[in-house]
């Protein structure tokens, strides 16, 4: 099957610093693909580069590679698209989810005029054909009293309700991927329980292909269909969720496996045992 | 969140609440209701009390309850003392206003561009502004009045272009405090411009130490609209307060009421100005309540 999204030989750097070299990957259409690694491997700084947002307020750089993306006119290369374009791309065909449901949506507008204003920039809707959709997102990611949270603000709504707007927003124009930065990292694990089901069920409802990013291996058991494991900005190991889990080829990947706890793994210990620094050198 | 705060979905939209607080202080209040008498003064005070302060209605330096002046007495050269505070409020409200919009305009606008951009676009606005504030205001207002005509437009150009350079780094500051923020991140990943992400995501955001500052700036060109009159800068074809006390000058220490009155209003529609500031600075702050 024919990639929806690959990424070729993906270079970012930050000043001299190199966050992601040589990450290659391919999405494929209606799959969910996770990205997993610790704090500074370079995987939200991956999903930035596929929005081109990396340049955004810092030094950062995509020093070399290609992100081919398959649109209905041909496949086109966002790393060599003018800006103007990667406008019109971003919300609209790729669009993208943030690890903060707290300060990602803006304090001083309702949440319903934030999700309209993706559909009234990208479709040309007008504000009432929006206020319309935004309803029917707001039904489709499963918000009670859609015609009421519409007119609410940010502050009004608690964490999860914030996230399901912000997923409401990123699925407002129908995009054919769906970046998700850690959104399940700020909510508890219930409310991440709920989220991670729904992002699965609206996979299959919309058909958009799923790329999340996260450092908790009980997330990509749940929901990937494939895994991309990284560390110090690049790729240690890719393969579909079952092999990975089943038969982990790389000592990191078998030590990102070992650090989830398990429930009763503590018993009988008095308190938690510090356990030995994991340094892996390819 | 503490049990002493109201839980967040209780209170509201963020300008809602910064109301409530505003009204319940009670320096505030008094500071709006200050400024209103001397707004309703200002516009209907010339239709109730016909006098023309011009003319010459006495003899000079009368005072207040003479028996030929039984108002607020007359100046040095017969003219009503209290026709002139009160028709030289709008010269004053007028330039100070028009001021005020030029330092908003220039100063907001050059403000957000550098917070935004940063880099070399930052850098050149902020070296550009920086020469504007190493001028000496007075002075630089004085220079722009006396080279062109001193009209009321010229004398609030002059207070404008000299008192910008704050509200341009306040809005430099705020601007680099927003912009990267994930909302702003956000925006920008549903696709939004530059000039929408600027103007409709972080510009709402910034507005409140705006209206603060914004607030005491305009004490402040009323002020120095005063300043320049007093020192013979303003229009000399229109009574103001400044003027008035300018002109009057020589004769203050025999004949008070020449200067106090027209000071008085200054120091009011001043003061008033200062408390709403004040008082929109809690409001928007609450942490700096109580102090």
């Amino acid at each position: 099957m024919e990639p929806l999204l690959s990424v070729r030989d993906l270079t970012v750097t930050f000043g001299s610093f190199t966050a992601v070299e040589g990450v290659s990957f391919d999405l494929h259409p209606g799959s969910m693909l996770a990205v997993v690694g610790e704090s500074g491997s370079g995987k939200s700084v991956t999903a930035l580069s596929i929005m081109r947002l990396v340049d955004l307020g810092t030094r950062g750089r995509i020093e070399s590679g290609e992100i081919l993306f398959r649109t209905p006119d041909g496949v086109v290369d966002l790393v060599a698209e003018p800006e103007e374009r990667m406008r019109a791309i971003r919300g609209n065909q790729i669009s993208m989810i943030f690890q903060e449901p707290l300060t990602s949506l803006n304090p001083v507008y309702p949440v319903g005029d934030q999700v309209a204003e993706a559909v009234i920039l990208h479709q040309g809707l007008s504000r009432r054909e929006a206020a319309a959709r935004v309803l029917e997102m707001f039904r489709l990611v499963r918000i009670p009293e859609p015609d009421k949270r519409m007119s609410q603000y940010p502050h009004e709504m608690s964490g999860g309700m914030r996230q399901r707007v912000m997923i409401a927003m990123a699925l407002s124009c129908d995009p054919k991927v769906l970046i998700a930065d850690e959104p399940t990292t700020a909510l508890d694990v219930t409310i991440q329980a709920q989220i991670l089901g729904l992002m699965r069920e609206l996979r299959e409802e919309t058909g958009a292909a799923v790329l999340i990013i996260t450092h908790d291996m009980g997330v990509v058991a749940e929901v990937a269909d494939e895994v991309v494991v990284m560390n110090r900005a690049k790729v240690v190991e890719q393969g579909s969720v079952f092999e990975l889990f089943d038969a982990p080829r790389e000592d990191y990947t078998r030590a990102l496996l070992a650090s989830v706890p398990r429930l009763g793994s503590m018993a009988g210990k008095a308190k938690p045992a510090p356990f030995d620094l994991v340094e892996y050198n390819r | 969140m503490t049990d002493l705060m109201p839980a967040a979905g209780e209170l509201g939209p963020p300008g809602a609440q910064a109301w409530r607080m505003f009204f319940r202080n009670r320096a505030a209040v008094f500071g709006l209701v200050m400024l209103i008498v001397i707004i309703v003064m200002t516009v209907l005070g010339p239709l109730l009390y016909t006098q023309d302060p011009s003319d010459i209605i006495a003899r000079p330096l009368q005072g207040p309850g003479s028996e030929d002046v039984p108002r607020l007495g007359t100046d040095y050269l017969g003219r009503d003392v209290l026709a002139g505070v009160i028709n030289g409020g709008s010269a004053s409200l007028t330039v100070a206003l028009v001021a005020v919009l030029l330092i908003v305009v220039i100063g907001v606008t050059i403000g957000a561009l550098a917070g935004f951009y940063g880099g070399w676009i930052d850098n050149a606005l902020m070296r550009f502004t920086e020469l504007f504030q190493v001028l000496p205001a007075l002075l630089f207002a004085m220079v722009i009045v006396a080279l062109f005509e001193p009209t009321s437009m010229t004398v609030a150009a002059a207070i404008g272009l000299a008192a910008w350079p704050q509200t341009a780094r306040l809005t430099r500051a705020e601007f680099l405090r927003l912009k990267n923020l994930e909302f702003v991140k956000a925006a920008r990943a549903i696709g939004a411009s530059d000039f929408r992400i600027i103007w409709r995501v972080i510009f709402p955001n910034a507005l409140p130490p705006l209206i603060v500052a914004i607030t005491l700036v305009m004490g402040a060109a009323i002020l120095f609209e005063a300043g320049l009159a007093f020192l013979g800068l303003g229009d000399p074809n229109t009574v103001s307060w400044g003027q008035m006390i300018g002109l009057n000058r020589r004769d203050f220490l025999n004949a008070w009421w020449t200067v106090t009155f027209p000071g008085l209003a200054i120091f009011a529609t001043v003061l008033s100005f200062s408390l709403i500031g004040d008082g929109l600075q809690d409001a928007f702050n609450p942490k700096l309540r109580g102090r």
